[in-house]
């Protein structure tokens, strides 16, 4: 029998610009609180896994970000590591966590991602190898590149990448503490400036100062809480390293293979599926996910967005407290947090009716790799 | 990017890269040099210690003809360093031999630029480096292969 692991208890800082405040003071105050959600104390967690954003990257000299965030926590942990996967990072320890747990090499695994770019000097416009020899700077060329190639294949229309953006403020406006919460109209939505056509300066998410962290426990532990807890019914990686060698790449993401894996392993279909909560560091990833994970069929994730299709009360809710365009950018912990909140059914008035299945997606570097959980609610 | 605040208004360089020192090198000679597997006969980019299909490390440099066609683009409207003003096209070009590259559009209105155009290779100086960038090719048409359908498997 399966020992079995749970998301037993979230919590996160405060997100926006947080000048003075160290990550290490933002990554242990979201840890604090995710142990005081689960109901238990500091000595019980035994596991530490993080994911440091890429302000502060993942190495100081040879000292390793688990090891400089352990030592501030007074952690002698069983297992224990940091992950680079970029943005499919935080969903991709928390995955690993479950493995550890279930494993049996820890019990209480603490999950957490942490940054602030916004205080701290550090070049988020960066242009990999060879290419700021092209000019080609910042994650927002190359998901404009793959932006362009959906509206060469499908037709997508600026108006549907809009979509995407309106439905997140909608979602946002209903979550106390999102960033941007004011409601955007299509007209506000094209008069954005384009940075990287077709992508406009609202197609690119957030960027914040803050920390977020989620305790994986055994369900032998969380036997004894009182919490109610989440359970991890599947997960699912795949990654796209070839980049240019990958003759799909700029046409579907890794998730288009990840994608049935996790929901065969889970036993669930697309359909199932109650609310999702997908990685969004610009809108187009947005669309491709909703049919790399089968939501829509291929090329008909514009339509799928359009009269409110992901919007509060929509067919699917996505992305539900705003996500990385308008909620915070939460390194894809917060998307772990939030798909929590609702199946523990406590998210106030942005509250999904009886979600019982929430899939969580990270996606990063560029477009290179992907990350993907279903998690479903303890009844 | 840890730039010497001297160098900040200079045309990036190449990456001090081993791995691709060679392809640069031919670059400066006026060749773009795709890495071929004597084994397998793949073509790829960018150079590599292997193949990167059949894991042969028997491999040699061959002269690419130059010609290929865009297979997505974008164009920057913002500037993100001096010596690369806005707007500027920056495109996946994929060549007649098969390997896929980053590249940029010169030589047309960026907004003329179409996912599936012919293109041809010229080298354009930049500070002390030649950069291979493409060009239309005069009385080209539209491709028809998998960089315009999204067919390539």
């Amino acid at each position: 029998m399966s020992r079995g692991a749970v998301i037993a208890g979230v919590g996160h800082s405060e997100f926006g610009r947080l000048p003075g405040l160290t990550p290490w003071q933002l990554e242990t105050t979201a840890a604090r609180a995710a142990v005081a959600d689960a109901g238990l104390e500091p000595g019980d967690v035994d596991g530490l896994l993080t994911d440091p954003g890429p302000a502060q990257g993942i190495l100081d000299g040879i000292t390793p970000h688990f090891l400089r965030l352990g030592a501030q926590l007074g952690l002698d942990p069983d297992y224990a590591g940091s992950e680079i996967l970029g943005g499919a990072g935080s969903v991709g320890i928390v995955g690993r966590a479950v493995l550890a747990v279930e494993a049996g090499l820890c019990s209480a695994c603490l999950c957490a991602y942490g940054d602030s770019p916004l205080s701290q000097p550090a070049a988020f416009g960066y242009g990999r190898g060879d290419d700021a020899v092209f000019g080609f700077f910042g994650a927002v060329g190359m998901h404009a590149l793959a932006a362009r190639r959906h509206a060469h294949n499908y037709g997508t229309r600026p108006e549907q990448l809009g979509e995407v953006v309106l439905a997140a403020r909608a979602h946002a406006a209903l979550t106390p503490h999102a960033l941007k919460r004011e409601l955007l109209s299509m007209d506000d939505y094209l008069a954005s400036k384009p940075v990287a056509e077709p992508l406009r300066a609202l197609d690119c998410c957030m960027v914040s100062d803050g920390a977020a962290a989620v305790l994986v426990l055994s369900a032998e532990r969380a036997a004894r809480l009182e919490r109610s807890t989440v359970r991890v019914l599947s997960q699912a990686q795949a990654h796209s390293l070839q980049t240019m060698g990958n003759g799909t790449h700029f046409d579907q993401l890794p998730a288009a293979r990840s994608a049935p894996r996790l929901f065969e392993r889970a036993g669930l279909e697309p359909s199932d599926v109650d609310l999702a909560l997908l990685y969004d560091c610009f809108s187009i990833v947005l669309l491709m996910q909703l049919e790399d994970y089968g939501f829509c069929a291929r090329g008909e994730a514009g339509s799928f967005v359009e009269n409110g299709g992901i919007a509060p009360g929509g067919r699917l809710p996505v992305n539900t407290s705003g996500g990385l365009l308008a909620e915070c950018y939460g390194g894809g912990m917060m998307h772990v947090i939030e798909a929590v909140r609702q199946l523990r059914g406590e998210a106030g008035e942005r509250q999904v009716a009886d979600a019982s299945v929430a899939l969580v997606s990270g996606h990063g570097l560029g477009m290179n790799t992907h990350t993907g959980l279903l998690l479903g609610a303890d009844r | 990017m840890e730039e010497k605040a001297a160098t900040k208004t200079a045309h990036p360089a190449p990456a001090d890269d081993q791995l691709t020192a060679s392809f640069w090198e031919a670059c400066q000679h006026g060749s773009l040099m795709m890495t071929h597997c004597r084994d397998c006969g793949h073509y790829f980019l960018p150079p590599g210690p292997c193949c990167p299909r059949c894991w042969s490390s028997y491999i040699d440099q061959h002269a690419a003809s130059g010609r290929g066609q865009v297979v997505t683009y974008t164009v920057y409207r913002h500037g993100y360093h001096p010596a690369i003003p806005p707007p500027y096209v920056v495109a996946v070009i994929e060549l007649d031999e098969g390997p896929r590259m980053v590249s940029n559009v010169t030589g047309l209105d960026p907004d003329a630029v179409r996912t599936g155009m012919r293109v041809q290779l010229v080298f354009e100086q930049a500070g002390d480096r030649k950069i291979p960038r493409f060009e239309p090719t005069i009385g080209g048409t539209t491709g028809t292969s998998e960089a315009s359908t999204g067919k390539k498997t």
